[in-house]
C-alpha cells in the first residue's frame, strides 16, 4: 500500500511538472514566433540568399501526416440465405461476403510519420461493424528503418504489424484495391489480408534491373497460418522479385514468395469447424504489366495482374490425419478509359485437394468441385482523393449454387495520403 | 547451390560498385533536370530521367525500374515543392543513405528559387493544390541560372575528384544562357500582355517571365480535370473579355482545348513544357526558343 501511495505521488509529481514543462514550451514558442515575425518585417520579405540551410519546412511537416479512408458502400445479394462456403475449403470470417443492404465499409485511419533520422513508423486502425457492434481493428503498426540507419545500402528492416510482402495485393491496403472485394485465394487462404506480428527484412540489389529479396519471422497467428503460441516464431517467410520497363510506357514486375507455419494451436475455420493442425505452406506467384498507350498513366493506362497460389497441407484436419495441396488463382485486366473513367474484369478460382475418408462430407470435401468468381467493375474518379466504383459479381462457389452480387461504393481519402506501392 | 547464389550476388555487388566509381549516377525526376545536370556534369556522369515528356510528372507510378535506379543514384535531383510528392518518398526509401532529405545528394531545385502561387489557404476543395507553391519552376530562365549555381556545389562536394571539370563546364554553361536570356528578352518583348487561358498552372513561370496574363484555366481546379459545364462558363467569361491564346502542355488532354478553340477560333499552342516535349526541344535552350516560337507563332501567324 506504502509503495502504492509513493508511485501515485510520483505519478502526480510528474504529471503536474510536464504540464508546466508545456506551459514554459508553448511561451517559448510564442516568443520565438514573435521574434521571427519581427525579422520578417525588417526584411520586407526579401528572400535570403545564400544561406546554407535552404531547406524549407511546410505545414505540419513536423508531425505525423494523419489520413482517412472512408468507404461506404450498397451490397445486393441474389442468393438471400446465408452463403455457401467456399466448397473444399474452410475459411475465416473476412472471406466472407460480407453484409447486404446499406453499410460503410471499413474506416481507416493513419498515423504515419519519420520517428527520427533512423525510424519510420505508420499505424492504421480500421473501423468496422462486426455482429453488430463497432469494432477497431489493428491493421498496421509498425516501424521501418530508414536508409541513415546504415544497414547496408539497400536493405531495411520493418517491425511490428504490417501487411507483409506476399503476392501484390497483400501489401496494398483494400482502398487501394481496383476491385470492391478481393479475389478468392485472397478470401480462402489470408482471410483478406495477411498482417501477422512479426519482422521482415528486405534488400534491393544494386542491380540495372529491378531486384529485391527478403524475408521474415512472425508469430503464426494470422491466416495463412493460425494458433502460434509465441514461444517460437509460428511462420516464416522468404520472397524474390524483379521488374523493369519493356520501354518507356510499359513496365512489369515477377514475384515468387513463400510463406511456412505450424499451426500449432491449430487454425479453425469462421465457425470453429475443421480445425487444422500441423505444417502449412502457401507458395505464391505474381505479375503485374502496366501499359500507358499515351505515355501518360493519368490519362489511359491498361494493367494485367494475376497472382497464383498453392497451398500444401501436413497435419491433422479434427485429428483425420491429411496430407494435400490446394490451389488458387486469379487474374485480371483494368483499363482506365480517361482521367475519369475505368472498367475492369477479374476471374479467381479455386482448386481442392482430394480429402481422405475420415472427411468427406464435410466443409473440406471439394467432391471435384471448383469453385469460380467472375467480377465486372467501373469506377469513375474525380481526384485522386474520391472515388465512385460499381461492381457486379456472380459467385459461384458450391456446385449449383449461383449469387449475383452487385455493391455500389465510395473510397474517400482526407488528408495526408502517402504514396501508393507499384 | 545457397552458397552460388550467395557468391553470385556478391560477385554482382562488387561488379556494380567498381562501375559507380567511375561516373556520377544521377536521378534526375524531370527531363528538364536531366539535361540541366548533363549540360554541367557532362560525361562524368550518368544521368536519368524518372518521367518523360508525355508524362504528367505529379502522377507516375514508383515502378520497378525506378527503384532499380534510385537505389543506384548518388544524386536526386528533382524540381521539389511536392510535385513529386506522390512518388519519390516511397522510392526514397531504397536509395543510399547518402541521398536522403537534408543530405548533399538530395537536390531539391524549388529550394534554390523564388516560388510563385503559395496559397494563402489550403484546402482540398480547392484542387490539388501544392502547399509549397507552384513547382514548375523551370520555366523561368533566372531560376536555371540559380538552379546550376548550387548544381555545380553540389557535384562538386560529392566528387571533389572532378571539381575543376565541373567547375568549367559550368562557366561555359552560364555564359551561353546568360547570353540567350538577353536575346530570348528582346523576342517576348512583342507578346508581353497577352491574355491567355491555360490548362494547369504548369507555365506560370513561363508566363510571368514573359508577362503574359493568364485569364483562365480550364482545370476546374488545379488537378481536377475540365468538366463540359467549366468550359461553357469559360466561354462566356471569354465572350465579354476575349483571349488571345490557349495555352496546353504535351500531358494535358487536348479535349477541353480543341472544343473552345472551335467555338472561338482562338488558337492553342502546345508548348512542350520540358525536354522532348517536341522535336525541337532537344535541351534546355531549344526549349526556351521553342516555346517562345510557338507562342509568337500561333500569336502572328507564320
Amino acid at each position: 500500500m506504502n509503495m502504492f501511495k509513493i508511485l501515485l505521488s510520483l505519478l502526480i509529481t510528474f504529471i503536474v511538472y510536464s504540464k508546466c514543462a508545456v506551459a514554459d514550451d508553448i511561451e517559448d514558442r510564442v516568443k520565438e514566433l514573435e521574434a521571427k515575425i519581427a525579422q520578417m518585417e525588417n526584411k520586407g520579405g526579401a528572400k535570403e540568399e545564400s544561406s546554407s540551410e535552404h531547406t524549407k519546412i511546410y505545414g505540419n511537416a513536423f508531425n505525423p501526416s494523419i489520413g482517412i479512408i472512408l468507404n461506404g458502400k450498397y451490397n445486393n445479394f441474389s442468393m438471400k440465405s446465408a452463403e455457401p462456403a467456399v466448397k473444399g475449403f474452410v475459411i475465416g470470417h473476412e472471406g466472407e461476403r460480407g453484409r447486404e443492404g446499406l453499410q460503410l465499409g471499413e474506416s481507416e485511419l493513419n498515423f504515419s510519420s519519420n520517428i527520427d533520422d533512423k525510424f519510420y513508423g505508420s499505424m492504421t486502425a480500421a473501423i468496422v461493424k462486426e455482429d453488430g457492434e463497432d469494432k477497431v481493428e489493428l491493421e498496421e503498426a509498425y516501424l521501418m528503418t530508414m536508409p541513415n540507419f546504415n544497414l547496408p545500402d539497400g536493405m531495411s528492416l520493418k517491425a511490428g504489424k504490417a501487411f507483409w510482402t506476399l503476392g501484390y495485393l497483400n501489401e496494398h491496403h483494400v482502398h487501394a484495391d481496383d476491385f470492391a472485394n478481393r479475389p478468392l485465394p485472397y478470401r480462402v487462404y489470408l482471410n483478406k489480408g495477411w498482417n501477422d506480428e512479426g519482422a521482415e527484412i528486405s534488400y534491393t540489389l544494386p542491380t540495372d534491373y529491378y531486384a529485391e529479396i527478403g524475408g521474415g519471422v512472425f508469430r503464426g497467428d494470422d491466416y495463412p497460418v493460425k494458433g502460434g503460441d509465441g514461444e517460437s516464431p509460428g511462420a516464416m517467410s522468404a520472397y524474390a522479385r524483379i521488374g523493369g520497363d519493356i520501354d518507356q510506357d510499359q513496365n512489369w514486375r515477377l514475384g515468387v514468395y513463400y510463406v511456412d507455419g505450424d499451426n500449432s494451436g491449430g487454425r479453425a475455420g469462421n465457425d470453429g469447424d475443421n480445425t487444422f493442425k500441423g505444417d502449412s505452406t502457401l507458395y505464391v506467384t505474381d505479375f503485374k504489366y502496366s501499359l500507358a498507350p499515351t505515355g501518360n498513366v493519368r490519362e489511359q493506362e491498361l494493367t494485367l495482374q494475376g497472382e497464383f497460389f498453392a497451398r500444401n497441407e501436413d497435419g491433422t484436419y479434427d485429428d483425420v490425419v491429411f496430407n494435400g495441396t490446394s490451389y488458387g488463382w486469379y487474374v485480371q485486366s483494368v483499363y482506365k478509359f480517361n482521367s475519369r473513367w475505368r472498367g475492369g474484369l477479374r476471374y479467381s478460382q479455386m482448386e481442392t485437394a482430394g480429402v481422405p475418408t475420415g472427411l468427406i462430407g464435410t466443409n473440406m470435401d471439394g467432391e471435384g468441385y471448383d469453385p469460380t468468381s467472375v467480377a465486372v467493375m467501373t469506377d469513375w474518379t474525380n481526384s485522386e482523393f474520391s472515388r465512385v466504383r460499381w461492381q457486379f459479381n456472380r459467385d459461384e462457389l458450391a456446385s449449383g449454387s449461383e449469387d449475383n452480387q452487385i455493391t455500389v461504393q465510395y473510397i474517400i481519402s482526407i488528408g495526408a495520403h502517402g504514396a501508393h506501392k507499384f | 547451390m545457397f552458397k552460388k547464389i550467395i557468391t553470385l550476388i556478391i560477385i554482382q555487388f562488387s561488379f556494380s560498385s567498381t562501375l559507380i566509381a567511375k561516373e556520377l549516377n544521377v536521378f534526375a525526376c524531370e527531363p528538364e533536370w536531366k539535361s540541366l545536370v548533363e549540360e554541367i556534369g557532362g560525361e562524368k556522369v550518368k544521368a536519368i530521367s524518372a518521367t518523360h515528356a508525355k508524362q504528367d510528372p505529379h502522377h507516375i507510378r514508383a515502378r520497378p525500374s525506378l527503384i532499380a535506379k534510385i537505389r543506384r543514384a548518388d544524386l536526386i535531383f528533382c524540381s521539389g515543392a511536392g510535385l513529386e510528392v506522390g512518388w519519390l518518398p516511397l522510392l526514397l526509401q531504397k536509395a543510399k543513405n547518402t541521398v536522403q532529405p537534408g543530405k548533399l545528394g538530395y537536390f531539391m531545385a524549388s529550394e534554390y528559387t523564388p516560388v510563385i502561387d503559395i496559397p494563402e489557404t489550403i484546402d482540398r476543395s480547392h484542387g490539388d493544390v501544392h502547399p509549397e507553391g507552384n513547382p514548375h519552376i523551370h520555366l523561368d530562365p533566372n531560376n536555371i541560372l540559380l538552379v546550376a549555381k548550387e548544381l555545380n556545389r553540389r557535384l562538386a562536394l560529392i566528387n571533389p575528384s572532378n571539381k575543376s571539370y565541373y567547375q568549367e563546364q559550368y562557366n561555359n554553361f552560364m555564359n551561353r544562357w546568360k547570353k540567350s536570356i538577353s536575346i530570348w528578352s528582346k523576342e517576348i518583348a512583342s507578346i508581353k500582355g497577352k491574355k491567355i487561358i491555360i490548362h494547369h498552372k504548369s507555365f506560370d513561370y513561363l508566363l510571368n517571365w514573359i508577362e503574359l496574363d493568364a485569364i483562365a484555366s480550364l482545370e476546374v481546379k488545379p488537378g481536377i480535370p475540365p468538366t463540359a459545364s467549366h468550359l461553357k462558363d469559360i466561354l462566356q467569361k471569354i465572350n465579354n473579355n476575349p483571349a488571345d491564346i490557349i495555352v496546353i502542355s504535351q500531358y494535358d488532354p487536348v479535349d477541353g482545348a480543341l472544343w473552345l478553340a472551335e467555338k472561338t477560333l482562338i488558337p492553342v499552342a502546345t508548348l512542350p513544357y520540358t525536354i522532348g516535349g517536341n522535336e525541337e526541344s532537344k535541351n534546355l535552350f531549344a526549349l526556351f526558343d521553342s516555346s517562345i516560337n510557338l507562342l509568337q507563332d500561333e500569336l502572328y501567324g507564320k
